[in-house]
C-alpha cells in the first residue's frame, strides 16, 4: 500500500512541477510577504522616527522666554518662516498674563491648539506636551528649592517598573505579524496546486481515468494531499529562509526591539508546521471536490481559507487567548511566538492542537476519499 | 554640639568632592552561550529593561593569602546586536561611585549605541556590589549643624579616618586604579567579548586610560567624557570649580535681567564668604523634608561646596545666584534647599574613593604644586583634606609610570564642557599629548559629563559604530544649553511689578 501512495505521490509532485508558472505562482507570496512587510515598515518607521526638529508657531514668544528656550533645546523650535516644511499644524499660546502669574507662583496658561484627530500629528503633539511637563516640574522643583524643601517631597512613590520583556520579545503586534505571514505560505503556496489537482484533473478528465485503476480512492487523496503538502513545506523554507535575510534589514532597534529569526527557529517552525501544512492541503483538496468546477473550487478555497488567517490573527491581535490558544493554528502560532520571544513554549496545548490538527486532517481526506466513491463527484454533476 | 564620633568623615566628604557623574548608568549585555558566568536577570533603579546580572571571583592582590574578591557586573543587551563580539564598557566616575546603579544614566548616554551593542557596566572593586568600601556618614541634621570651623577639626577627622579604616580593616592598596583595571579585563574574558569599547565619565576617564595601557589589545575605542589625564593631581580642580562660577557671573552680569535682579553678585558672593570665614552663621531653617526647625550653622566650606556642586547642572546652576544673594541677605532657606538636593556623598564609597586619591593624587604633590593649587580655596581644603587623611591609610603611593600620558593609538573621543567645574577642556589636551588618532570636541554652555548634554549621544554611537571621528558632523556639540537664571522664588521675574508679592 505504501508503495502505492508513493507511486502516486511521484505521478502528483511530477504532474505539479511540470507547470513550473503555477509553482511559481504559489511561491510568490513566500517571496513577497517577508519583503512587502520589511518595506512597509521601514516606511512605517521612517514617519514614527520623530524628526530631528519640529517647528511649532508660538504665539506671545516674548512672554516665556524661558519656556522658549528649553523647547528649542528638545528640538522644538519657532518657525519664522510660515512656508517652511519642518511647520507642523502645532500652534502654543502663550497667555497674556503668563509673566504675572509664573511670578506670583499661579500656574501660568499656555494653550496647545492643534488637531487630535490628525494621526500624523499625534507624536508631534505628545513631544511638544512632554518637553513642557518636564519643563514645569523643573520650575517646580527649583522654586521648592529655594524655599528650602526637597522636591523629592513631591515623589511620594519611587515607581520602579521591572520590564521582564526582551528586546526579542518587545516586537508584539509585528511578531504576530511575521508569525502569521509564515504560518499562511501553508496554504497560499500551494492553494493553486490544491485546485489544480483535484478540481483541475477533474475537468481534464484525467481524475475518472486515475480512479479506473485497481486504487483505493484514500490511496489517491493521501498521495496528492501529501504532494500539495510537501509543496506547502517547500513554500514554508522559502519563506523562512527570505525572513531570515530580509528581517535584521529593518532598523527594528528604532522602535526598542529586534526581530531575529535564528536557525533553531526555523527547524522548531518547519516541525510545528508540518501537521498544518498536511491539513491544509486535505481541507483545500476537500474543498475543491466538493466544488462543481475549476472556478467554483477557487472561489470556496479562497474563502474557506478565511478560517485559518482568522484564527491566526486572533493570536496576532490578541483576541480570547485563554480559549484560542487551545485551537489549532492559533496554538501553534501563540507557540512560535512564544519561541521566538524566548518564553517557555507551551507544550499541551501545543501538543493538543497539533494533535487536533492531524485528526482534522484525517477527517478531511477520509471525507474526500468518500465523495470520489461517488459518480456525482467525479464527474462534476 | 553632637559628640564628635558623629562628624565622622565630615571633613572629608566636604572637602575632596570628587568628579562625579552627575548621570550615570550601567547595563548588561546578552547571554552568551559559551559564557562561565552564570547571568541573572536584574533590574536598577530608573530602569525598567531588564539586565543581565553576575560576578566574579578575583584574586585581591598578587598574594593568594588575600583571598578573592567579587566583582560584580551587568549587561544591558543590545536592541539588536549588530556584532555580538564587541561592546560597550562603561566606567563610572567618583572615584567612588558604583557602574551597576547608574544603569540609567549610562543607558541614555550610550541609547544610540546600545541599538547594536551591549553594554557592560562593572562595579569597580571597592564601589557598589563589589565589597563597596563605605564609611558612615553623618545625617543631614548633624551636617546642618555641625561647625567645620571649630579648632579641633584635625583631631576629629583623624579620628573619623581611623574609625573608618579599623571599620573597612582592608589594606586599601589593593583598590587603586591599576590594581581595578585587571578586573575589568576579567569580566570581558568571563563574558567572552572580543574587544570593548570605552565610555568613561569623570574619574572614570582615569581608569579607562589605564584599562588601555594595560590591555591594549582589548580596546577598540575609547570615549573620555569630562577627561582627567594621568598626569594630574585632581587637586587642580580649585581653579576649574572658580573658572566654572567665574562664568556665571559674567552670564548673569551680561544679562539685563539678572544683573538687575542680582547686582554686583560677584563681589556680594565674595563679601558674604569674608564674612563667614571671620565667623561662621548661627542660623535656624526648615527641615528640608521633615520641615523641622533646625540648627544651621552657615560655614565658608558649607557654603562653597553647596555652590561647586550646583555648578555641575544648568538646572542648579540656574539658582546659584538667587542662593548667593539670599544667603548675603541671612535668607538661608534657598541655601538648604540646594544642600538638600545635592546630598551625593552617601552613594559614593569613601574607602575606595580615599585609597584612589591618597595612591594616586596625593603622593604627586610636590612643594611647588601644593603651593599652585592652595592658591584656590577648594584647592586648599583638599589638600588639607588628603593631609590628614592619607597618613593614616597608608596607601602604597602609584608607581611613576602611572603619571606618564596614555600613550596609544586608539580611536579616541574626548568631550569636554566649557563651563566644566571638574574637569575643564585644558585637562583634555593634556590628556591627549600621547594620542594619536584623538579627537576633542568642546560644547561652548556644557558642564561636567556632556554624554548626558547636548547632541553628544548621536556623536558618541556614530563614533563607536565607524569607529572612527572621520566624517561625522559635529556642529550640534556648539549648540548652547544653558537654562535661564531663576529670577525670583518662583521663577522668572515681572520686573515690571513690585517683589512684594513674593515675599516668601
Amino acid at each position: 500500500m505504501i508503495n502505492i501512495i508513493k507511486v502516486l505521490f511521484k505521478k502528483e509532485v511530477m504532474d505539479a512541477s511540470r507547470d513550473k508558472r503555477s509553482v511559481m505562482a504559489g511561491l510568490y507570496y513566500a517571496i513577497g510577504a517577508p519583503i512587502g512587510m520589511c518595506l512597509l515598515m521601514s516606511i512605517l518607521l521612517q514617519q514614527l522616527a520623530s524628526p530631528e526638529a519640529l517647528k511649532i508657531t508660538i504665539e506671545n514668544a516674548s512672554n516665556a522666554p524661558g519656556l522658549v528656550a528649553h523647547l528649542a533645546s528638545s528640538d522644538i523650535k519657532m518657525a519664522d518662516d510660515k512656508n517652511d516644511p519642518l511647520l507642523k499644524p502645532i500652534t502654543l499660546s502663550i497667555s497674556d498674563d503668563y509673566k504675572q502669574n509664573l511670578s506670583e507662583g499661579r500656574p501660568a496658561t499656555v494653550t496647545l491648539i492643534a488637531d487630535k484627530s490628525d494621526d500624523k500629528l499625534g507624536k508631534h503633539i505628545n513631544r511638544v506636551e512632554k518637553a513642557m511637563a518636564v519643563y514645569g516640574s523643573e520650575i517646580a522643583s527649583l522654586r521648592l528649592v529655594s524655599r528650602g524643601i526637597d522636591p523629592n517631597l513631591m515623589r511620594a512613590l519611587a515607581i520602579e517598573v521591572n520590564d521582564q520583556a526582551t528586546p526579542d520579545s518587545k516586537g508584539g503586534m509585528i511578531l504576530g505579524f511575521v508569525v502569521l505571514t509564515i504560518i499562511l505560505t501553508l496554504f497560499y503556496a500551494a492553494m493553486s496546486l490544491a485546485i489544480d489537482t483535484s478540481a483541475g484533473e477533474r475537468e481534464r478528465n484525467s481524475l475518472s481515468l486515475l480512479l479506473s485503476h485497481p486504487l483505493s480512492s484514500l490511496h489517491i487523496v493521501l498521495a496528492k494531499v501529501g504532494a500539495i503538502a510537501a509543496f506547502s513545506m517547500l513554500g514554508l523554507i522559502v519563506i523562512l529562509v527570505v525572513s531570515k535575510v530580509v528581517y535584521p534589514m529593518v532598523a527594528w532597534e528604532q522602535l526598542g526591539f529586534s526581530i531575529t529569526i535564528t536557525p533553531e527557529f526555523m527547524l522548531f517552525c518547519i516541525a510545528i508546521c508540518l501537521p498544518i501544512a498536511l491539513m491544509s492541503s486535505s481541507l483545500q483538496v476537500f474543498v475543491s471536490f466538493m466544488a462543481k468546477s475549476f472556478k467554483e473550487a477557487q472561489s470556496y478555497v479562497t474563502m474557506v481559507l478565511f478560517i485559518p488567517m482568522a484564527l491566526s490573527m486572533i493570536t496576532t491581535y490578541d483576541i480570547a487567548t485563554d480559549v484560542m490558544q487551545w485551537l489549532p493554528i492559533a496554538a501553534q502560532q501563540f507557540a512560535l511566538m512564544e519561541f521566538i520571544k524566548g518564553n517557555p513554549i507551551p507544550v499541551p496545548q501545543l501538543l493538543l492542537s497539533t494533535l487536533i490538527t492531524l485528526i482534522l486532517c484525517a477527517v478531511f481526506s477520509f471525507l474526500s476519499a468518500r465523495m470520489l466513491k461517488s459518480e456525482k463527484v467525479v464527474f462534476g454533476l | 554640639m553632637k559628640s564628635t564620633s558623629e562628624y565622622r568623615n565630615r571633613l572629608i566628604k566636604l572637602a575632596i568632592l570628587p568628579f562625579l557623574i552627575v548621570n550615570s548608568a550601567i547595563s548588561q549585555g546578552q547571554e552568551n552561550d559559551n559564557n562561565p558566568v552564570e547571568l541573572t536577570p536584574c533590574y536598577m533603579e530608573g530602569l525598567s529593561d531588564r539586565l543581565m546580572c553576575g560576578s566574579i571571583a578575583q584574586p585581591l592582590s598578587d598574594n593568594p593569602a588575600d583571598g578573592e574578591i567579587d566583582i560584580h557586573f551587568a549587561v544591558i543587551p543590545a536592541i539588536k546586536p549588530s556584532n555580538p563580539e564587541e561592546a560597550v564598557l562603561g566606567f563610572a566616575g567618583g572615584p567612588g561611585q558604583g557602574a551597576v546603579d547608574l544603569a540609567q544614566v549610562f543607558n541614555r548616554n550610550l541609547r544610540f549605541a546600545r541599538e547594536t551593542l551591549d553594554i557592560v557596566l562593572v562595579d569597580q572593586r571597592g564601589t557598589g556590589y563589589s565589597k563597596q568600601l563605605q564609611c558612615d556618614s553623618d545625617d543631614l541634621k548633624t551636617q546642618f549643624a555641625f561647625n567645620d570651623a571649630i579648632t579641633d577639626l584635625q583631631t576629629m577627622s583623624k579620628q573619623d579616618t581611623e574609625q573608618c579604616k579599623a571599620k573597612l580593616n582592608v589594606d586599601l592598596s589593593h583598590f587603586t586604579t591599576s590594581a581595578a583595571a585587571k578586573d575589568f579585563e576579567a569580566v570581558r574574558v568571563a563574558l567572552g567579548y572580543k574587544g570593548f569599547h570605552l565610555y568613561g565619565v569623570s574619574y572614570g576617564t582615569r581608569i579607562a586610560q589605564e584599562y588601555t595601557r594595560q590591555f591594549p589589545a582589548s580596546v577598540i575605542t575609547s570615549t573620555l567624557d569630562g577627561v582627567v589625564p594621568m598626569q594630574q593631581s585632581f587637586a587642580a580642580i580649585g581653579e576649574a570649580i572658580d573658572a566654572s562660577l567665574q562664568a556665571l557671573f559674567e552670564r548673569c552680569e551680561s544679562d539685563a535681567a539678572c544683573n538687575e535682579q542680582f547686582p554686583r553678585l560677584e563681589i556680594r558672593f565674595n563679601e558674604f564668604l569674608a564674612r563667614l570665614e571671620q565667623q561662621p552663621i548661627e542660623a535656624q531653617v526648615r527641615h528640608p523634608r521633615t520641615h523641622e526647625m533646625i540648627p544651621f550653622t552657615v560655614t565658608k566650606m558649607k557654603f562653597y561646596s553647596a555652590i561647586r556642586l550646583a555648578l555641575y547642572s544648568h538646572t542648579t546652576r540656574s539658582i546659584v545666584p538667587l542662593v548667593i544673594t539670599k544667603a548675603a541677605q541671612d535668607d538661608f532657606s534657598p541655601l538648604a534647599g540646594l544642600m538638600a538636593n545635592a546630598d551625593l556623598t552617601q552613594s559614593l564609597a569613601m574607602g575606595m574613593h580615599n585609597a584612589v586619591v591618597c595612591s594616586e593624587d596625593w603622593p604627586q604633590l610636590t612643594p611647588q604644586l601644593r603651593t599652585k593649587y592652595s592658591s584656590t580655596y577648594m584647592g586648599k581644603t583638599m589638600i588639607e583634606g588628603l593631609d590628614i587623611v592619607c597618613p593614616i591609610l597608608e596607601v602604597k603611593p602609584a608607581d611613576k609610570a602611572f603619571y606618564k600620558p596614555l600613550k596609544s593609538d586608539k580611536p579616541t573621543l574626548l568631550l569636554s564642557g566649557a563651563r566644566d567645574p571638574a574637569t575643564p577642556p585644558s585637562w583634555a589636551e593634556l590628556a591627549m599629548t600621547n594620542m594619536a588618532d584623538a579627537t576633542h570636541l568642546v560644547a561652548p554652555t556644557a558642564t561636567h559629563g556632556i554624554g548626558s548634554q547636548t547632541c553628544a549621544p548621536k556623536i558618541i554611537a556614530q563614533f563607536i559604530e565607524q569607529k572612527s571621528m572621520q566624517d561625522i558632523d559635529t556642529y550640534c556639540i556648539k549648540d548652547k544649553n544653558d537654562k535661564p537664571f531663576f529670577m525670583n522664588i518662583n521663577g522668572v521675574a515681572n520686573t515690571h511689578l513690585t517683589p512684594a508679592t513674593n515675599k516668601e
